[in-house]
């Protein structure tokens, strides 16, 4: 019970620290569920990772699958719990505040600022979550031709998922 | 529940364009909101409309209503992978998708990145917080202290000029 109980404790406080949303704190994530807490290893983390990328529905979904990982269902659906209530009850009292301010220039400040600081989290989470689940050169060479096409096409995300999935079964990557 | 590569481009299409539940300068207002708070964006904004529509239980159905489908069908693959991990096949299965899913995390952020030209001194921010992120290896919490004064200095900036 108490493994149970820690799980929902740290990511609940995850959740309150989450700027910029999951993805931008995986390395945090990471950290936490393989070197402070060893409840998974660095190739379940990254298998979890992957799995929660092809799945549909949100992308937090590797935090779930930690919890199942821990304690089946019920360790899946706490964790799930965990990460989001906090920020979901800060949200809901917050939105009426932030709606409510009158001055459009105070509003746009705090817009402003919240991006670049969510831009420089997400970049440097996929620098360092790269470090950590990349192996091989070919792995990076996949990584960096999905942003090219990405950014500069307007491909389905789920074709480039099939693709890269497929070069691994080849065993190219 | 067909969120593929996540939900937010669905959750636009279907709000705005085919409900017209919010119009679109609504929603980037609600999205905007969404991603100042910390946690899952996408459950902030569901958060956000729900509550909008039918209080605190509009907000925990709209929650629900989100997560629980996706949750069935990952617990479903998770067991999959229990069974079938050992495969050299299904290892590499992984390794590819993973190297795309961190490049697809890397371009939300390109992407986020090519509006922030419009007034390049933002750049300074988005730079700040990767070299303390990533050379210093500093915690979340210093890298937010470290860095919002400076971000809202230069947003203050950027509000005015724009």
């Amino acid at each position: 019970m108490s493994i149970l109980l820690s799980l929902f404790l740290k990511l609940s406080a995850f959740s309150l620290v989450a700027f910029g949303g999951v993805n931008a704190l995986l390395p945090v994530l990471f950290n936490l569920a393989v070197h402070q807490e060893h409840w998974i290893d660095v190739q379940t983390f990254s298998d979890y990772f992957a799995i929660a990328q092809a799945a549909p529905g949100p992308n937090f979904m590797t935090v779930t699958l930690i919890g199942w990982h821990i304690h089946g269902v019920l360790g899946a659906l706490l964790a799930t719990l965990a990460i989001a209530w906090p920020s979901s009850i800060l949200i809901y009292f917050l939105q009426r505040f932030i709606m409510g301010i009158k001055n459009p220039m105070t509003k746009q400040m705090i817009q402003y600022s919240a991006a670049a600081l969510a831009i420089g989290l997400v970049l440097s989470s996929a620098w360092e979550i790269a470090l950590q689940i990349n192996h091989s050169p070919a792995a990076y060479v996949l990584t960096i031709s999905t942003i090219a096409i990405t950014v500069f096409t307007r491909w389905h995300p789920l074709y480039l998922i099939a693709i890269g999935g497929a070069l691994g079964v080849l065993g190219f990557i | 529940m067909s969120g593929f590569g996540g939900v937010l481009p669905w959750a636009r299409r279907t709000l705005v364009e085919r409900d017209k539940i919010l119009t679109s300068e609504e929603f980037s207002a609600i999205l905007g909101i969404c991603q100042i708070v910390p946690g899952p964006n996408i459950m902030n904004l569901a958060v956000c409309v729900g509550s909008r529509f039918g209080g605190a239980r509009g907000a925990l159905a709209a929650t629900l209503g989100l997560s629980l489908g996706p949750i069935a069908i990952v617990l479903c693959l998770a067991l999959l992978y229990e069974h079938y991990s050992y495969l050299e096949s299904v290892k590499g299965l992984l390794r590819g998708i993973s190297a795309v899913g961190v490049g697809l995390i890397a371009s939300t952020g390109f992407k986020m990145l090519r509006d922030e030209f419009r007034y390049p001194a933002m750049l300074l921010v988005v730079l700040l917080t990767i070299i303390a992120a990533t050379v210093f290896h500093l915690g979340l919490g210093y890298v937010v202290l470290l860095v919002s004064p400076v971000a809202i200095f230069i947003a203050r900036k950027k509000a005015q000029a724009l």
